[in-house]
């Protein structure tokens, strides 16, 4: 009985001692935006009580790595209503896989979208090109979503700058975030010269392409691609640059 | 007449404890079934073939992950839980504590051997994964080469490390150690109660129960600490939970690492040090319990 | 004066009743003392306290009050246990070991190593009769065998005390025979044995001193001889007496004041009987 009390009161002590070390590790977790899953009410009614106890449970990515492949499914079925819904839950049981983020956006603004556009069952074409529409936004929703889950990674800042561009487009919105990603460790080479090609379509912002493009072309030789040096040559047109300046040209 | 030959702790009686508990557990038909499970987990992702190679290896390395958490998690549970009691049961334990044997030995050893077992199984299972994981980017890498043969050698050596980033990962390793951590916390754990317990069907069960009020024992803990207007009731509640349970939740690395989040050095240090406490403090007081238990 | 093998103190055992302010008296008030070189049988009816008590001196169980020691050492320590062998109440032993193995892990227990250990383990397993078995696992042991393995267990330190729980229960009567005669080996060798047993039978033919137990109290002690005796009766066995011998004897009994109690053809037992009728077919496949 005696030592059943001691028992008990070291466990409560030791529990004690142990709070603030786990208290200040919970914080690191959030501050790494590790575990940055809100276990809410939400959540509980997207997935069910049982995988909401089973993501609870340290299997959350398994529960996800389930609820992907259905959304890989419903995708082969070209049930993009099941795609949403399911990318929903994918992304919100797991927001710091890039990865989800990306081909959630990518099933809803170029896939569902184009699905939308050719819809036999909707005679108006102004409707299919609102519902074409409403697919680029959920697609952007997914990307703007991701980045603030992942501040920190370069991929879905260029997603989004490649959905700008060729979604929307936009070329000034493209650019901006493929700069963007560009300033990311980890930025494949080609996010700096997308962004200065987007530029380069800018109206009133040629010089500040041609400087890119131009300061790209200076760091040497793996830098002079064909579409680089066309674009170049296009700025330096349109800029009047004297030809002392220009760069030369191009042996067929 | 009184031959001090005694030692009143020996290493040697600690290793013949320890390995015969490995011997019994390796008998253990569940240690083949949970084994068997492991693999097919780990072999059905191999026929992830129709995703893309990024899907492919975050699905790999999830389930490779997931699976041995679940595996270890359980082993540690299920092998530990039956030990003392089954002891007992064959009266083999007054035997060996008939012995010149610490009681504190005999706990040793026979935690020592579980988290041998377990030790055996993670050192397995990666092993298996590694390969897995290492033939696919192998064959990625090799049909990437191909597909891209006439592009700049730049942009193939991008791709190419596009492929090996997205498949191996140092912090890979991290989750794993991370993962056995935590089922020697189990294993510990487990055993503290089976001191008491007296079947291992209930100590079974009682771990279940900590297992899931362990995942939620931090949200409990962040919500005693705040200071809220929550009820008298349910703040001493939520206290409870947060004294009495470890937070299982801390040892979930995993997730984050498969989706490439790196865990600095810190943060893996402290983690493996928390969980080296609890297994210590849990020991401590299994032998707390045991020390003057009636057998 | 040597120190008993075995001496027990005022010792008294309550068991707590979970969940009921009540405990249930296992032992009370024992005192009992074991000559070293001598077998000492404790005797009782089931849950007359005998394993409790057994328990008791192994330090397995700790007394509510009394204490007690092996050779002067408390029960409570560690280290008194060097000095003992024990083997409980039917154990089962880890079956996925051999005996050669089973008793290399109890050996290594004890702190033995190497070509000692090894040695030791021959020499027992050659005592108990299990060398043909020694590379067989427990799981196709018989149960005479297991208690042998058992017992050898109980031996691989050497030690001058060795205590067995109901030796030969649940062993057939030629195997019964077998570690009464491995018992009676070991008081040769001058080690003393403690052990339990509600089969008096057994008691009787190889126990130097006994205790009964009863309730949890020890109601008679003393050396076999002394209790067994009846102070005013002579037993007398005569071998082809004719009728009229028997007659003339009790006649000059009669004339001498004597009473004649009982008179009949001598019974053997019905061990003694088994034990012929069953040796025989074992030994000629011994000798095949």
């Amino acid at each position: 009985m005696i030592r059943s009390l001691a028992v008990f009161l070291s466990l409560a002590l030791f529990g004690a001692a142990k709070l603030p070390a786990e208290h200040a590790l919970a914080a690191t977790h959030r501050d790494l935006h590790l575990r940055a899953v809100d276990f809410g009410l939400d959540l509980r009614e997207q997935i069910g009580q049982l995988g909401f106890i089973a993501a609870l449970s340290g299997f959350r990515s398994l529960v996800d790595d389930a609820l992907f492949i259905q959304a890989h499914v419903a995708w082969e079925r070209t049930e993009w209503g099941r795609v949403l819904l399911l990318f929903q839950q994918v992304t919100t049981l797991q927001p710091r896989a890039v990865l989800f983020w990306d081909m959630a956006a990518w099933h809803m603004a170029w896939n569902a979208s184009a699905a939308a556009l050719s819809d036999r069952a909707q005679p108006r074409l102004a409707l299919r090109v609102k519902a074409q529409r409403e697919y680029f936004a959920l697609g952007k929703d997914f990307l703007e979503r991701g980045i603030k889950n992942n501040p920190d990674r370069p991929q879905l800042y260029e997603a989004l700058g490649r959905l700008y561009r060729d979604k929307y487009l936009d070329h000034e919105h493209a650019a901006e975030f493929f700069a963007k990603a560009a300033q990311l460790p980890g930025a494949p080479s080609y996010d700096k010269r997308f962004a200065a090609y987007e530029l380069s379509h800018c109206e009133g912002r040629e010089k500040e392409a041609y400087e890119h493009l131009r300061q790209l072309y200076d760091l040497g030789e793996r830098e002079r691609l064909p579409t680089l040096l066309r674009c170049l040559k296009e700025m330096e047109i349109k800029l009047d640059i004297p030809l002392a300046q220009r760069i030369p040209d191009q042996l067929p | 007449m009184n031959s001090s030959s005694h030692r009143a702790f020996s290493l040697g009686r600690i290793a013949a404890i320890t390995v015969n508990t490995l011997t019994e557990l390796t008998r253990l038909k569940i240690f083949y079934v949970l084994l068997f499970f492991a693999l097919f987990l780990i072999g059905s992702s191999i026929f992830m073939a129709r995703l893309t190679f990024q899907q492919e290896f975050q699905v790999l390395k999830d389930i490779a992950l997931g699976s041995m958490n679940i595996f270890t998690s359980v082993l540690a549970v299920v092998a530990t839980a039956r030990l003392i009691p089954q002891d007992l049961e064959d009266r083999t334990i007054y035997t060996i504590l008939a012995k010149p044997v610490p009681r504190s030995e005999y706990l040793f050893g026979k935690l020592a051997g579980v988290l041998l077992l377990l030790a055996l199984s993670v050192i397995i299972m990666s092993a298996l994964f590694f390969v897995v994981l290492n033939i696919r980017e192998q064959t990625v890498l090799s049909d990437t080469a191909r597909q891209m043969g006439a592009a700049p050698a730049e942009q193939v050596a991008e791709a190419l490390d596009a492929v090996r980033a997205s498949a191996f990962n140092v912090n890979l390793l991290s989750g794993i150690a991370i993962i056995f951590i935590k089922a020697c916390l189990l294993a510990s754990l487990t055993l503290f109660v089976s001191t008491f317990a007296t079947t291992s069907i209930f100590t079974t069960i009682v771990m279940v129960f900590v297992y899931f009020i362990g995942h939620l024992e931090g949200i409990a803990r962040e919500y005693w600490l705040q200071a809220n207007s929550a009820g008298w009731m349910t703040k001493a509640f939520l206290g409870l939970v947060a004294l009495l349970f470890p937070d299982l939740q801390l040892f979930n690395l995993s997730d984050d690492i498969v989706v490439g989040t790196a865990i600095p050095l810190a943060l893996f240090v402290k983690t493996i040090a928390l969980g080296s406490f609890y297994i210590v403090f849990y020991l401590l007081l299994a032998w707390a319990v045991f020390y003057r238990k009636e057998l | 004066m040597t120190e008993p093998a075995v001496a027990v103190i005022g010792v008294t055992k309550l068991f707590p009743i979970p969940f009921q302010w009540r405990s249930i008296v296992a032992v009370r008030d024992l005192n009992l003392q074991v000559s070293a070189g001598q077998i000492y049988g404790l005797l009782g009816p089931n849950g007359s306290g005998k394993s409790t008590t057994l328990k008791i001196i192994l330090g397995l169980v700790s007394p509510t009050q009394g204490r007690s020691e092996i050779f002067g050492r408390d029960s409570s320590l560690v280290a008194s246990r060097e000095a003992v062998g024990f083997l409980p109440e039917s154990p089962y032993f880890y079956k996925y070991l051999t005996g050669a193995e089973t008793l290399r892990f109890y050996g290594k227990l004890c702190g033995l190593r190497g070509a000692k250990l090894r040695s030791r383990i021959d020499e027992l397993l050659e005592l108990v009769g299990l060398t043909s078995a020694r590379n067989r696992r427990l799981g196709g042991y018989s149960k005479g065998m297991l208690q042998r393995i058992g017992l050898a267990q109980a031996l691989i330190q050497e030690p001058k005390l060795v205590v067995l729980d109901e030796p030969t229960a649940g062993v057939d009567p030629a195997g019964a025979r077998e570690i009464r005669d491995l018992i009676l080996d070991l008081k040769r060798r001058g080690i003393t044995v403690l052990l339990s047993s509600h089969l008096l039978g057994q008691v009787q033919e190889i126990c130097d001193r006994v205790g009964i137990l009863a309730d949890g109290a020890l109601v008679r002690e003393g050396a076999l001889d002394d209790l067994l005796a009846i102070e005013n009766q002579t037993d007398l066995v005569l071998e082809d007496a004719s009728p009229e011998l028997v007659g003339e004897i009790e006649t000059l009994a009669a004339k001498s004041g004597a009473r004649v109690i009982e008179r009949g053809r001598s019974r053997t037992s019905l061990e003694r009987i088994f034990l012929e009728a069953t040796e025989k077919p074992k030994k000629e496949i011994a000798d095949e």
